[in-house]
Parts: structure tokens; C-alpha cells; sequence
């Protein structure tokens, strides 16, 4: 079967013969990819502090409301959080110790931010990997069985997958949630921490990402199977599901790697509302609740580290995309 | 407005005065009916509608927090639903002649569930430690008023003194805002009481995952229940967990498809559907009152008039019955009608009566309308301002407030809810700018004062709840004269003047009286209640199949 | 899930569709964007009540005779609130995709014209913006201003801006390094001149296309802001809000939420198959 084989195949061979320069090009891309980020993730974060400095009102009445403490318990407030500095001082301070990996206190949680982040980033983390891990196989099944079919088919694809998109996820997570958990009692609604509870959340935010990847998956299958190899392979007496699944699936994967920025956001967009329907714990609730009680170090910590997150895998996509795809290791 | 019910909430409790004081009030003492002979062992799933932000009652005012640590925590005294104070950690007290010192004589045969023994020097370390600053106390610290300090008299004998009387000492002692930790996990400080609380109570915490739920194991050498229980020794249940399920209608969901066995807050939309429910049993406990606050400094509501008439335009009764169905009752009184000193003459002092509202407005000149319909005079529109948080709404509270807008314009008024961020409302709530602000408060007479005492019309940097702003010479004085008593009749007579003087003048208007509604699976039996409505899970059990 | 739609423009920009022509669906899909634009010009026309009518003694009624739609809690006719609801949700759709559109061309064109610099520092504040996901960076918007329909509708357009200045600047630069620009400017035509002439309404087309894609992307945005309650004030009707509020009354109330949700999806669904279709005929023919 080697001799066979798509380039595409092949071509990981070949890179064994150049490792050094590869490597080196890479290396000083991935450099100036870094810079270029930090300067980024600088700017979301100055960006956000100054912005979130710019609400009206005392910090010290937001953390307290009218609760009748007294003038003592406001001071130790203020200098617990350094409230009293000027505004430069508690900006240099706080970049200062984002570096070290302190995101400072919660206003109104009685922790640290970054513990407060890790609690919630469990959960939140674990709803979107089984909502992409759904939403791949499924758009994966489905791209599979309707690329290059009759027109019906394709057309009636499209229109449920136009419908997916449009659907907004809120809406579809109350019915997902009604109908699945307390109606049929198929689904627990409760337990952040037990695999039955995830489903539901899971197939709500999955929705969107299915419609959008079915499309982008199915096109790369047509283009695929358009393909010379695939000629080849037909011709060799393969079957129509082993060509989909053994040749043209590979090509079709490709385009969904270019789409994991957008990924990223609908899916974290995607468990902003989710986690409120289902009243799960998580990064959406953590920062919804910061948002509407104006907790700011919380606020910012949740913006500092999808911002880091986002770029790190944009950096990590940027060196390995050409591991994935070979076609490109001749491109600079 | 909204009692907290989210993560957010220590600091609207305030806004909302939600745990105001612990004192008085009053509650379903007696243990719920049903669930058949009391079972023993078994693990019960309890699920409650916000989360601790503190988990140290002495630093957080939250209802929730009292819930969370209860099974924990034991008091010095206990309460019953009378107001009558009974012993508990402390078998007897004595009150010196000028009432500035509380002498308690303690049980010698209590201990922490850590070991350490329970004696004089740990009431003295907890007492210190309300007051002190690092604690950051929302509510204890200032419930404790002019408290001085704890002398140990002996090993089972402490003093507690004052600097002046402060009659609602007793009341609050018997709450779980003063709760006794063990002295020994106090000492590792603030951090540590963030996600571990020891005490002596009927139940040790396992574990504690904020935003999720806690786990509690029974205390087997529990031997000091207080008289105030229907049930003495250890607790019943092998364990129990309390579990975080914000959004009413998943933890309504969770209690019928059976992944809970009981919880906090049954959603008054779903009463109906609960009680013809076999499996399921609803436990209602009046817990408070939710009013609308006037505000008499500032804008419009400057005249009583339109005040009255804002109060008589819209038929209360008819909403609440409407929009709750029958879970909560109209209010009458700024205190709810169980709690001791509640005055019942002020439900024949007001009521619906649209003409009178009408006569009104044109009295306090209000006549001309314009192209809406709205009522102005001089040009200016009669507008009433409504600062709202509506991301933290809760008991439908949005919704009737809508009502009340569709009802009083019909004889005119225009009602402006602004739906706000939180600092915007305490910086419209410090500068007064607004015209109604709604908030729920415990029964309790004791309360009354932060509502209504000229001493506590926010001024500078500290924001206070006397959100009606309101000042009167005459009331202030009760208040004085109840601070100073000793006598629980005299003061109750005190606030029942309170009560009839600011209904008279329309400072305040009370819209419903909150009930907790606790749902219960049928084989669950004996959860009490305090007098201030929290649940108790000593007496629970839980039958099995 | 803030801009599913957004992407689509992006991906089939990259791979030729294939021409899915669905024509009755279509139809209905254009008669369906019609009566939403018609319900949000004249919502009195269509609404059979004012839509804060509330009553409680009528509240929630069921579907049927008087009420087509049912009534909510406050006894508010469901059906006038959908209609009315039309016109804010449309407005935030188009409000923010206009001003995501405008203020994109102008960073997409001063990107591509205005030399190497304004290229890396415009082209870098588009990647801050975009390295955080949209419905976050709209709640970091709504800390600020606080909630409204006005702060919403910025805070959709400021994370949709760079999806245009992307594309424009793209677009932008393709046309400049074109035969035909080059051969404009070697002819003696100012630079200016050519951009007005040439690489804007050549670089529109697809703009044009997305535009109505992203409306339907925004108008679902809208609503979730909504839903978590940073919409418009009560007793506003609006899509997001009405479905918050029927959540609380969905054992005994579906129709509350049921048909502000439906009234969501069929319009954004309209929405976006009439911009499809858009976009299937401009790429019928050479950029």
C-alpha cells in the first residue's frame, strides 16, 4: 500500500531528511509569533485594567454594600487591597504580580483569584472538551454521509445545519433541559462533578459547533474526493466508505484546524450561558457573577487567562500546522 | 432590591437587609409532618438557592452561610419561637443590676470535634474574634453594639460586658452569626475559616467545595442538643450534603426527578404543581417581609400625599395572590405577622383604593396629564425612580414590579425602573438618588431600628438601611427607650408604635411576606426550623425505598 | 454562543461553495425577513394589544382563542410582545452590525493604505480584541457601562470590528496590488483618488455578504446579553428578556419562553439563509 499512498502521506517521510532547518525556521517564526503575543496579551491586559478602573462608585461600598460595618472593617478593607494607592502604583502591582502567577483577591469571594479560576475552570474545561469531542463526531459522522451525495441530501443537510447555527444556545439548553432531565428523567441536571450530568449541557453547546464543522468538513470531503488519488484509489477497486474514511478524511480535518480560534470562543461563549441554565459551576457563572457585582480582580484574572489561553494555542497551532499539513512546509 | 442569591451576595445583603438581625421573629419550631417513624442513618441531599461567600458566620451576613454552618456550629443560648431565650452551651446567665454585664455559667462536658475542650477562654476567643477588624463582620460585629470585652471568671464561667445596656444582646447570642468555633481552629485565622469551620455541633464538615457543595459526617459524642429540640443526642442521619442549586428551576427539577432529597426555596410558580405531587411534601416557614422603601428626602415621595397615594393605587392583595400563587400573603406591616411585636392594627390602617389615590394626587397638585396619560405638574412629569438589579432578580420580583408600573399608571404615576449595575445602585443608593428601593428583611423587631432610626440615614462614606430616609424625633426616642429596656413586653409595645407611626405616614409599603418554602421528598421527615427560619438537620431523617 | 454565523463568511471565503440553490425555502425565507421588518416598523399594525397590557387577573392563560401566543405572568398578551419585541432585537442585530461594519472598513483601510505602521498597530489591537472570546469581552463592556440596549449593541460591534477590518484590509490590499490599480496610479492617479475609485467598491462585495450574515449573528448575541440580564429596562419586550423571564414559568408556562425562542431562531434563520444566498451569487462572479 505504500507505493500507493497519497503525497500527503508521504510526506512526513521526507521531513526526516531536513529536520535542522525545519526546526530552525520554525524556531525564529515561533519567535516573533511569541513577541508579537506578549505585546497582545500586554494590551488586553492594561486595556481591561484601566477600562474596569473607569466605573463610577467606591470600591470599598461595592465590597461591602450597606452591610453596617464599621469604619475599622472598611479601613482593613482599603489596605487589604491596597485600595488607598494611587492608581499607577496598584497598576504596576498588579502586572507585576499577574507575572508571578497572582491574580490578587476576590472582592467578594474570600479567595484568591487564581483559586477561584482553577475551581471554576474544571468543570467549564470538561464541558467544552465533551462539547468539541460531540461536536467533531458528530459533524465528522455527518460530513461523511452527505459529501458528494444526491442533492436532496446535501440540501436537506444544509437546512439543518443553517437551523443549528441560529438556534441560540440558552433556548435550546431550557428544552434540552426540560424535556431531557426533568421530563423523561433521562439526564440528571445536578452534579458538576458526574458524566450523566454533562451530557445535556454538552449536546446544548455542541449545536453551533456541529453545524458550522459538518459544512467546513463537508467541503473539504468534496474537494478531497475530487482528488487524483482518490481516482486512483477507487480505481484499485476501494470501496466508497473506505476512501471517505481512509483518504479523503485527513484533507477534510485540515480546514477545522483554522477554525480553532472561533472554536475557542463559541465554545467558552457557548458555557457562558449554558452553566447559568443548568446552574453549573463553572468559568461563565464565576464570571457573569463578577460582572454583575462588579468584582473586578475577578473580571480581569477570567480576561488575562482566556487571553493567554487563546494565544497559546494560536502559537502551538502556528508550529504544528505544518506537522499536520506537509503541503505547507515549503511555504515561509 | 434582591435578597442576594447568588455568590454576589454579601454585599447586597445589605442593600438588601436580608439577615438583618437574627434576633426575634419566629418560626415553625416543631418538627415537619410526614416521612413516617424516625429512621436512623442514611445520607441526606439537601439543595439550597445561592452560595456562601464567607462560610465564617462571623463575617458574613448571608442567610445561606447561617444554613451552611448550623450543623456545625452550637450557640451559648438557644431561642424559642416565642422569643423566649433557653440554655444551651450555657446553663444559666445572670444580668447585672445596670444591665452592662451578661454572666454565663457553661456546660463542663462539651467538646469541639477536634478534641479541644469547650470552656470560658473559647467563649472569650470567639467573642474577640466578631469584633475583630481582620474578621471583617458584616453583621455580628455590628449586632454586638457597644460590646466592651469577655473577662474568664473561671474555667466554665465567662462576663461579657458592655459600655452601655443593649438589650438585644440575648437575642442575637442565639443565633449562628455567634456561633462557637473551636478556639483552636480560630487561631489559624481568616484564610483557614474560608473553607473549614470546627465546632461542636451535631455534624462535622467533611469537606467544603465552593460553588458546589458540602459534606458533613454525624458528630457521635453529640450530647448537648439544646432544650429548644425535639430531639436529644447525636443526629439521626450518617451524613448529609448540602448542595449549591442557583437557578429555581434546575433545583426544583432536581427535587422532582428525585436527585435531591429536599430543597431550599421551592419557585412559587411551581407550588401547585409540588403540592399535588404525592411524592412530595412543601414545608412553608415565614421567614420576612418584602417592602417597597420611600424615600422621603428626596424627589416626589417628599409628599406624603403622593406617597399614600402611590400605596393606595395599587391592589396588593390581588398581586400577590396572582403572581405567588397563594405561597406568599399580602404584608401589612414592615414585620411579618408570626414575629413577636407585630402590630396587627396596621392591617385595617391601609389598603386599596384607587379614588382615594386620585383624590390625593389632585390635593397635593398633580392634575394636569400629558400625552401619555402620565400626571405632571408644572410641567414635570410625574416619574418615579426604580434602581433595579435585575441580573440577581429572584421570587419573580422583576415581574411584580412590572405589575405595580402597569397598575399605577393607571391613576398617573410613571414608574422609571432603571435595571443597573451594582456600584451604580450604591452610588444611586448613597447620593439618594431614587424614589423607591425594594428590599426583604427577617421578622424581627429589633430591626425595626436599621430601618427606620434617623441614626442610620446613610451619611458619608458608610452606607446605612434606612433606605426611606426617614426621621422622626418621636420614633427615635422608642427606639431609645427599647434599647435601654429590659423588659421584652415594654420593648415589643415600643415597636408596635413604630409600626403604626410609619405605616400612618406612608414611609414604607409592605408587599408580601416571604415564606421559605422547603420541598421534601415524602420519606424525609423531622427538618426544624429556627425561629429565624433556618433549616436544622439534627432531627432530620430520611426513610429508605 | 455568541457569533456562530460569523465564521461561515470566513471559512467559505476559503473554499468555494458549491451552489446549493433551495428556492422555495428561500421564498419563505424572504417573506419571513419581510414580516419581521414589517413588525418592527409598524408592531401596532400587527399586535393584536399594546404590549405592556398586563393584567394580572388573566395571567398566564394558555395558547388559544383570545390569545394566540397565551399570556405571561404579568397577563401581558404574548403574541404583542413577540411582535413588539421585533424591533429591539432587529435594531441590536443591525445597530451593531453597522457600526462593526463602518468603523472596520476605516481600520481595514487604514491598515492596508497607511504604510507599515498604522498596519502593525491597528492589525495588533484587532488581534487584542480578538484574543478574547466575544461574549466575554462584551461582559467586560457591560462592567463598564453598565446594562442597556445601547451598551450591548457596542459591545457586540466592538468584537465583531476586527472581522471586517480583516477582510477589508485583505480585500484592500488584494485590489491595490492588482493590474489594474497599478496601472491606474503608473497612469498618474492620485493614490487617494484610486482608493475612492477603485479598491473601495471593489473591496465591498463580500463585505456587503457578510453584513448580512453577521446581523443574524448579532441579533442572537443581543438576546444572550439579554438573557443574563443586561438587556434593555422592563417592561421593554425583547426576545432575550422574554425568554429569561418565561424560564421561571416553564413547568407551567412553555409558551413564554417557547415563542420568544422560536421568534429568535426563525428570523436569524431567515436572516442568514437570505444572506447565504447573497453570498452564493457574488461569488458567482470575479471579486
Amino acid at each position: 500500500m505504500a507505493e500507493t499512498a497519497p503525497p500527503a502521506v508521504k510526506a512526513p517521510v521526507r521531513s526526516h531528511r531536513r529536520p535542522s532547518r525545519i526546526t530552525g525556521r520554525a524556531a525564529r517564526r515561533a519567535a516573533v509569533r511569541l513577541a508579537t503575543s506578549l505585546l497582545v496579551f500586554w494590551g488586553a491586559l492594561t486595556a481591561s485594567f484601566f477600562a474596569l478602573q473607569a466605573i463610577p462608585g467606591s470600591t470599598v461600598d461595592a465590597l461591602l454594600g450597606n452591610n453596617d460595618a464599621s469604619m475599622e472593617v472598611r479601613q482593613q478593607i482599603i489596605s487589604d487591597y491596597g485600595l488607598d494607592r494611587p492608581l499607577h502604583a496598584q497598576y504596576l502591582t498588579y502586572v507585576g504580580r499577574a507575572l508571578l502567577g497572582d491574580l490578587g483577591r476576590s472582592y467578594q469571594l474570600d479567595q484568591p483569584v487564581t483559586g477561584a479560576i482553577g475551581a471554576a475552570i474544571v468543570p467549564s474545561l470538561q464541558l467544552t472538551a465533551a462539547g468539541l469531542a460531540l461536536g467533531l463526531a458528530v459533524a465528522t459522522a455527518l460530513a461523511l454521509a452527505t459529501a458528494h451525495r444526491r442533492r436532496a441530501v446535501r440540501s436537506i443537510s444544509s437546512g439543518v445545519e443553517l437551523v443549528g447555527v441560529s438556534v441560540p444556545v440558552f433556548w435550546a439548553a431550557i428544552l434540552l433541559l426540560t424535556l431531557f432531565s426533568f421530563r423523561l428523567g433521562w439526564f440528571p441536571a445536578v452534579g458538576g462533578d458526574s458524566v450523566a450530568a454533562l451530557v445535556l449541557p454538552a449536546v446544548a453547546i455542541a449545536i453551533p459547533v456541529t453545524a458550522v464543522l459538518t459544512q467546513v468538513m463537508r467541503e473539504g470531503l468534496e474537494r478531497a474526493l475530487d482528488e487524483p488519488f482518490v481516482l486512483t484509489a477507487r480505481a484499485r477497486g476501494m470501496t466508497d466508505a473506505a476512501v471517505r474514511l481512509r483518504h479523503a478524511l485527513r484533507h477534510a480535518l485540515l480546514p477545522v484546524v483554522t477554525l480553532v480560534g472561533w472554536l475557542f470562543g463559541a465554545l467558552l461563549g457557548g458555557i457562558v450561558v449554558t452553566e447559568k441554565v443548568f446552574g453549573r459551576p463553572g468559568l461563565g457563572r464565576l464570571v457573569v457573577d463578577a460582572v454583575v457585582t462588579k468584582d473586578l480582580p475577578v473580571v480581569l484574572g477570567v480576561v488575562i487567562c482566556t487571553a493567554a489561553l487563546y494565544i497559546v494555542i494560536n502559537i502551538a497551532l502556528d508550529l504544528f500546522y505544518p506537522v499536520i499539513d506537509p503541503r505547507l512546509r515549503g511555504v515561509s | 432590591m434582591f435578597r442576594p442569591r447568588r455568590s454576589t451576595l454579601a454585599v447586597l445583603a445589605a442593600v438588601l437587609p436580608l439577615t438583618l438581625s437574627a434576633c426575634g421573629g419566629d418560626g415553625a419550631g416543631g418538627a415537619a409532618a410526614g416521612g413516617g417513624a424516625p429512621v436512623q442513618g442514611g445520607t441526606l441531599t439537601f439543595a439550597v438557592n445561592s452560595e456562601p461567600l464567607a462560610l465564617d458566620p462571623h463575617t458574613s451576613p448571608q442567610d445561606v452561610t447561617a444554613i451552611f454552618t448550623r450543623p456545625i456550629l452550637d450557640s451559648l443560648v438557644s431561642q424559642e419561637k416565642d422569643g423566649t431565650i433557653k440554655p444551651w452551651l450555657a446553663t444559666s446567665w445572670e444580668i447585672s443590676p445596670d444591665q452592662r454585664s451578661y454572666t454565663f455559667k457553661l456546660r463542663q462536658d462539651v467538646k469541639f470535634t477536634d478534641g479541644t475542650p469547650f470552656d470560658a477562654a473559647a467563649v472569650k476567643a470567639n467573642l474577640d474574634h466578631i469584633v475583630d477588624p481582620k474578621t471583617k463582620s458584616q453583621l455580628a460585629a455590628s449586632q454586638f453594639g457597644p460590646y466592651q470585652d469577655t473577662e474568664v471568671v473561671d474555667r466554665y464561667t465567662a462576663k461579657v460586658n458592655f459600655e452601655r445596656p443593649h438589650s438585644p444582646f440575648l437575642n442575637v447570642l442565639s443565633t449562628v452569626f455567634f456561633g462557637i468555633h473551636s478556639p483552636k481552629e480560630l487561631a489559624k485565622g481568616p484564610a483557614a475559616q474560608a473553607s473549614n469551620i470546627v465546632g461542636s455541633g451535631p455534624f462535622l464538615l467533611e469537606k467544603y467545595t465552593a460553588h458546589q457543595s458540602a459534606t458533613y459526617r454525624r458528630n457521635p459524642d453529640y450530647r448537648w442538643a439544646p432544650p429548644t429540640s425535639s430531639h436529644q443526642g447525636p443526629a439521626r442521619l450518617d451524613r448529609l450534603e448540602i448542595k449549591m442549586l442557583v437557578e429555581d428551576s434546575v433545583r426544583y427539577g432536581a427535587l422532582t426527578s428525585g436527585q435531591v432529597d429536599a430543597i431550599l426555596a421551592v419557585p412559587p410558580s411551581s407550588l401547585r404543581l409540588a403540592e399535588a405531587d404525592k411524592r412530595l411534601k412543601v414545608d412553608r416557614v415565614p421567614v420576612g417581609t418584602y417592602s417597597y422603601f420611600l424615600n422621603t428626602t428626596h424627589g416626589v415621595f417628599t409628599d406624603p400625599k403622593v406617597r399614600d397615594a402611590f400605596r393606595s393605587s395599587v391592589d396588593f392583595k390581588t398581586l400577590v395572590d396572582k403572581l405567588y400563587f397563594g405561597a406568599f400573603t399580602k404584608a401589612y406591616s414592615p414585620l411579618s405577622p408570626q414575629a413577636p411585636g407585630y402590630d396587627k392594627g396596621t392591617e385595617s390602617q391601609w389598603g386599596f383604593d384607587a379614588a382615594k389615590a386620585n383624590r390625593l394626587l389632585d390635593e397635593a397638585g398633580w392634575t394636569a396629564r400629558d400625552g401619555e396619560g402620565y400626571r405632571t405638574k408644572d410641567g414635570k412629569r410625574l416619574t418615579l425612580r426604580w434602581p433595579i438589579l435585575k441580573a440577581l432578580d429572584r421570587e419573580s420580583r422583576v415581574t411584580l414590579s412590572e405589575q405595580v408600573q402597569a397598575e399605577v399608571k393607571k391613576v398617573g404615576f410613571h414608574v422609571d425602573i432603571q435595571n443597573v449595575t451594582f456600584n451604580e445602585y450604591l452610588v444611586k443608593y448613597g447620593k439618594a438618588e431614587y424614589d423607591l428601593l425594594d428590599y426583604s428583611m427577617r421578622a424581627d423587631a429589633d430591626s425595626l431600628r436599621s430601618l427606620f432610626d434617623t441614626g442610620n440615614i446613610t451619611k458619608g462614606p458608610r452606607l446605612t438601611q434606612n433606605a426611606a430616609r426617614y426621621s422622626d424625633k418621636e420614633v427615635d426616642g422608642w427606639f431609645q427607650q427599647a434599647l435601654a429596656s429590659s423588659d421584652a413586653k415594654t420593648r415589643l409595645e415600643l415597636y408596635e408604635k413604630v409600626q403604626q407611626k410609619v405605616i400612618a405616614q406612608s414611609v414604607v409599603v409592605p408587599v408580601y411576606v416571604q415564606s421559605t418554602l422547603v420541598g421534601r421528598n415524602a420519606k424525609v421527615g423531622g427538618i426544624t426550623f429556627e425561629p429565624q427560619g433556618f433549616p436544622l438537620f439534627q432531627t432530620a431523617w430520611i426513610g429508605r425505598g | 454562543m455568541t457569533a456562530p454565523a460569523a465564521v461561515v463568511p470566513e471559512v467559505t471565503a476559503v473554499v468555494p461553495r458549491r451552489g446549493v440553490r433551495w428556492r422555495p425555502g428561500l421564498w419563505a425565507a424572504g417573506a419571513f425577513v419581510a414580516l419581521v421588518l414589517l413588525a418592527s416598523a409598524f408592531p401596532g399594525l400587527l399586535a393584536p394589544e399594546a404590549p405592556d397590557a398586563a393584567d394580572a387577573l388573566r395571567a398566564l392563560q394558555a395558547p388559544g382563542g383570545a390569545h394566540l401566543f397565551g399570556t405571561d405572568a404579568n397577563g401581558r398578551d404574548v403574541l404583542s410582545r413577540v411582535i413588539h419585541g421585533a424591533r429591539p432585537s432587529l435594531l441590536a442585530g443591525v445597530g451593531a452590525t453597522a457600526l462593526a461594519l463602518v468603523s472596520g472598513t476605516l481600520l481595514g483601510l487604514l491598515a492596508a493604505l497607511g504604510g507599515r505602521a498604522a498596519d502593525e498597530i491597528v492589525m495588533r489591537l484587532m488581534d487584542v480584541v480578538l484574543s478574547l472570546p466575544s461574549l466575554l469581552l462584551a461582559l467586560v463592556v457591560l462592567t463598564v457601562t453598565g446594562p442597556g440596549p445601547l451598551p450591548s449593541v457596542l459591545a457586540i460591534a466592538l468584537y465583531t470590528m476586527p472581522i471586517y477590518a480583516r477582510l477589508v484590509r485583505v480585500q484592500a490590499n488584494v485590489v491595490r496590488r492588482s493590474v489594474y490599480v497599478e496601472a491606474a496610479v503608473s497612469l498618474g492617479l492620485r493614490p487617494s483618488r484610486v482608493v475612492l475609485r477603485h479598491v473601495l467598491p471593489n473591496a465591498f462585495a463580500p463585505l456587503v455578504v457578510l453584513t448580512t450574515i453577521e446581523v443574524g449573528a448579532a441579533m442572537v448575541a443581543a438576546s444572550s446579553l439579554s438573557y443574563l440580564g443586561f438587556g434593555p429596562k422592563p417592561p421593554a419586550p425583547e426576545w432575550g428578556a422574554m425568554l429569561a423571564a418565561g424560564q421561571q414559568y416553564f413547568a407551567i408556562a412553555w409558551w413564554m419562553a417557547v415563542f420568544p425562542g422560536l421568534a429568535i431562531t426563525a428570523t436569524v434563520l431567515a436572516i442568514t439563509a437570505v444572506g447565504r444566498a447573497l453570498q452564493q451569487r457574488s461569488e458567482g462572479r470575479p471579486a
